[in-house]
Parts: C-alpha cells; sequence; structure tokens
C-alpha cells in the first residue's frame, strides 16, 4: 500500500476542513440554543455533532492514504472479535456512557455520591464520568461502574430537608426551647415556609430531653442553610440560658452498713 | 426611612458604598429603581408566590384584586443606553417556599399579602402593588395564592412600584398566570429589569398544584 505525500496533504487538509466545520456548526448550534436548553444538554448535544461531523470527514478522507472504509467494515467481522475480547471493558463502558446519557440519572453541574465519591459532576464522557470532589479533587469514574452503582443524586429535586437533634437539660424549658428554635427557623429564608418545618420532643434521652428539627431547604443550598440555622440555633439557645448539656450520670454515693453489718462508703 | 447608599467621586472615579459592598464606578449615570424580588440573599429561583386569604370567584367572572408584593432595589450603572447591575438590596426579610410537592414543585420567593379592592397603601421601599385580574371561565372556584414567573415580571414606578398579572383559571386546582407590561397608573415609569436578556417576556406560568 503506498501513500502519495499528496494523499496525505489531502487527508490531512480534510480532517482540518472537519474540525473547523465541527467547529463553525459548533458555535452556530452554541448561539442558536444557548437560552433555550440547559448547559449540560448543549454541551452534550455539541460533543456529539462535533464527533459525528470529524468522524464522516476521515471517512471520506480515508481512501486518499490508501484505507478503504467498505475494506474496513469487511475486515470490520475478524477484527472486531479480536478488538472485541481485547476491549470488552471499554465496549462496556462505551454502553454504559450511552445508557447513562439516555436516562440521565444525572447531569453535569450535579452533586451526587456514587460509591465512596461524593462531589460535583464536571464532565459525562462516553467512557467515564469526572466527579470533582468537594475537597476538590478530581475522580475519573468508569461509566460501567457508574451504571452498575447506586447513585445518590443530591439536587435531582428541587427541596432536601434536613434534620437535627438538639438536646437540652432537663432542668430547662423544652416549651420555650422549641419557640426559639421555630424563630430561628422563620427568620432564616431558605428555611421553607411550605412544606412545614418540624419542631417537637422526640425522645427524653438518658442525659437531656430530645428536640427533633426537621427543615426543608432549596436543594441548591442547602448545605449552607444546614450550617448557618444550626449555628444560629446554638447561638440563641445560649442567649436563653438553654443549656445543651454534656451526656451524664449521675451516680448515688451510699453509706452505712452492709447486711453483714460492715461499715460500708462507696 | 433612610437608604444606606454612599455615593463619593474621587479621582474622577464614583466610588460606591453600601453596608460591605464597595465599587469603584467611572464617571455614569446612577439609575436606582425596584426590581424583580428573587436575587436575595441569593437567586435560587425565578418564581414569586404570593398568598393571601382564600376569595371565591363566581363562575365566569372577571375579579380584580390588589396584592401587595415584596420589593428589591437594584441599583445600576449606566451609559449610552447600555446598563450595568451594580447592586441589589432589600429592606424586607425574604423567605422561601415550595409550590407542589418535592418531586416536581418549583421553589418560589414567599409573600403574604392581604387582598384589597383599590390600590392599597404601602411602604415603598419594602412592598409594591399589584393588580391582578382573575379571569373564571368556569364554575365556582377558590383563589388563595399566585404563583408568577419573575423573569418576565414587568415593574413600572412612580411613588410606589406596581406590576399588572392575570391569572386565567383552567379548573379548580390549576390556573394560567402571566404579566402584563402595562402601569397600573398611568405615567409610572418603567424599571430597568435583570432579567430582560432571557426573552422569555409574557411567558405565562401554569399553577398546576392548587391554588390556595
Amino acid at each position: 500500500m503506498s501513500v502519495s505525500v499528496e494523499g496525505l496533504l489531502i487527508f490531512a487538509f480534510a480532517v482540518a476542513l472537519g474540525v473547523i466545520v465541527a467547529k463553525i456548526v459548533g458555535i452556530y448550534i452554541r448561539r442558536t440554543l444557548a437560552e433555550k436548553i440547559p448547559k449540560n444538554e448543549l454541551n452534550l448535544i455539541l460533543k456529539i455533532v462535533n464527533v459525528t461531523i470529524i468522524t464522516v470527514f476521515v471517512l471520506f478522507a480515508l481512501p486518499f492514504v490508501g484505507v478503504n472504509p467498505s475494506g474496513l467494515i469487511a475486515a470490520g467481522g475478524f477484527a472486531g472479535l479480536v478488538v472485541g475480547f481485547a476491549s470488552r471493558s471499554v465496549v462496556a463502558n462505551l454502553v454504559s456512557g450511552i445508557f447513562l446519557m439516555a436516562e440521565r440519572p444525572v447531569r453535569i453541574g450535579d452533586q451526587i455520591m456514587v460509591g465512596d465519591v461524593a462531589g460535583f459532576v464536571e464532565d459525562i464522557q462516553i467512557l467515564s464520568t469526572i466527579i470533582r470532589t468537594y475537597d476538590g479533587l478530581f475522580v475519573r469514574i468508569p461509566n460501567e461502574k457508574m451504571f452498575t452503582s447506586n447513585i445518590v443524586n443530591l439536587v435531582a429535586n428541587p427541596v432536601r430537608r434536613f434534620e437535627y437533634v438538639i438536646g437540652i437539660s432537663y432542668k430547662d424549658d423544652a416549651k420555650r426551647a422549641i419557640e426559639i428554635i421555630k424563630r430561628v427557623i422563620d427568620d432564616h429564608p431558605f428555611a421553607l415556609k411550605n412544606p412545614e418545618p418540624q419542631i417537637f420532643v422526640n425522645e427524653l434521652g438518658e442525659s437531656s430531653v430530645n428536640i427533633v428539627v426537621r427543615v426543608w431547604s432549596p436543594s441548591s443550598v442547602w448545605y449552607d442553610a444546614k450550617t448557618e440555622i444550626l449555628w444560629k440555633i446554638k447561638v440563641e439557645l445560649d442567649k436563653a440560658g438553654i443549656e445543651i448539656p454534656f451526656p451524664q450520670r449521675v451516680v448515688w454515693l451510699r453509706r452505712g452498713k452492709d447486711e453483714l453489718g460492715k461499715d460500708v462508703s462507696a | 426611612m433612610f437608604v444606606p447608599i454612599k455615593l463619593e467621586r474621587k479621582n474622577g472615579r464614583l466610588i460606591y458604598v453600601r453596608d460591605d459592598v464597595r465599587k469603584i464606578l467611572p464617571e455614569c449615570e446612577i439609575v436606582v429603581n425596584p426590581v424583580e424580588p428573587i436575587n436575595l440573599p441569593k437567586n435560587v429561583t425565578k418564581y414569586l408566590e404570593i398568598d393571601f386569604p382564600s376569595i371565591l370567584i363566581k363562575p365566569n367572572a372577571v375579579e380584580t384584586i390588589y396584592l401587595k408584593f415584596p420589593v428589591e432595589i437594584g441599583v445600576f450603572a449606566k451609559h449610552d443606553d447600555k446598563i450595568a447591575i451594580v447592586d441589589v438590596f432589600t429592606f424586607d426579610k425574604p423567605k422561601y417556599t415550595l409550590y407542589g410537592n418535592p418531586k416536581n414543585g418549583v421553589v418560589c420567593r414567599w409573600f403574604w399579602s392581604e387582598v384589597y379592592y383599590e390600590i392599597p397603601e404601602v411602604d415603598p421601599l419594602r412592598e409594591g402593588v399589584l393588580k391582578l385580574v382573575i379571569r373564571n371561565g368556569g364554575d365556582w372556584v377558590e383563589v388563595g395564592k399566585v404563583v408568577l414567573d419573575c423573569h418576565a415580571m414587568k415593574i413600572y414606578y412612580g411613588e410606589f412600584a406596581s406590576c399588572w398579572a392575570e391569572m386565567k383559571i383552567l379548573s379548580k386546582i390549576s390556573a394560567e398566570t402571566a404579566f402584563i407590561d402595562k402601569p397600573i397608573i398611568k405615567g409610572m415609569k418603567k424599571a430597568i429589569e435583570l432579567y430582560t436578556t432571557r426573552r422569555l417576556i409574557g411567558r405565562a406560568f401554569t399553577m398546576e398544584w392548587g391554588l390556595k
């Protein structure tokens, strides 16, 4: 098989042309759809269009470097078998990637948990999904693993609930503590009015009267709301002199005589 | 009420100061007007829900009521008809809610208002007046809330901020709401909007999770 310099130049020109056309079409699509569809969906469309256009140009240019695409297809039977065995995991990841894109349990920008990895979805590629963890690490998860794992999408729904258990001492007034907690929640903008927050005494614990607080918040600000409200509850309970007690045990010291008449002091 | 904005001229520049916000601006026109009340303390939604005491609407009737809505104040820099946002603040205490269910509902800025049958007196730095025209083409219906898409909100202002919206009742539990681009009183000035670029003007929102 001989490849002429002319043929190589035409191939290179065709591939470059393909890249340019893909870029122009990409810009046009971005301009047209930027405000009409979500950014993650737009990125997916751009990727598909980009790969398709470049592939078409490469297939058209292959004969100039002595490669016949139809021959590739004919040879594909045997080669496919060999490659198939060799790249089983690649194919599994590819197919999983396609299913993930179709099923869309996560989108770019979502906060998710997969196994012991939690963070933001940075990209959904054809073979893998890229996560940026909360501490800024880059994690690549093969799509096969994504597809077969339990995915928890933390922002799939518009709102989320969080819960605290706040223990106050037995000597303090639980009704007053509930009023204070309710006021703190009412004052916080992202503690949603509806669904209504719930505040109630849930348990008479060993060391404290345990008040359960359940609050709904927009998913996008859930964590901020959770930390801010807890801190404000602590500050307000402190101000009101309501004690959040340490675990404690009351020990009675007995003095006197035991059954045999001996002195006991314990 | 004291508006906590300070604007100083220094070295041919304007220094804008409000609480912790400090910005240096070039010589330009400063415009202050009411804006869509969905920005503070952080923009999480484009919807506004106003709850009010339930009113019963007769079959095939049109009812016009006035409600109060929360006001946020926008500060803009203007030069050659080009506008940049400098700051947004409010004297109101924002509160948010969910309209619908936790799976499919929408987060909304929440506000409570009484129902008025003529333009009410308002605290102009905190509240505006919403003229709501409710069109009921069906049976008796009870209405106690309205949800509006604020990306299509058209605010006009004079001595107070105002806007005009329509609510078309579709059934006992659903309605379509949309803003109308008209002042409720002649002579009111149109406010500069924060969300004009989104080209969603006139878009209706369908309230499908109840009207009270």
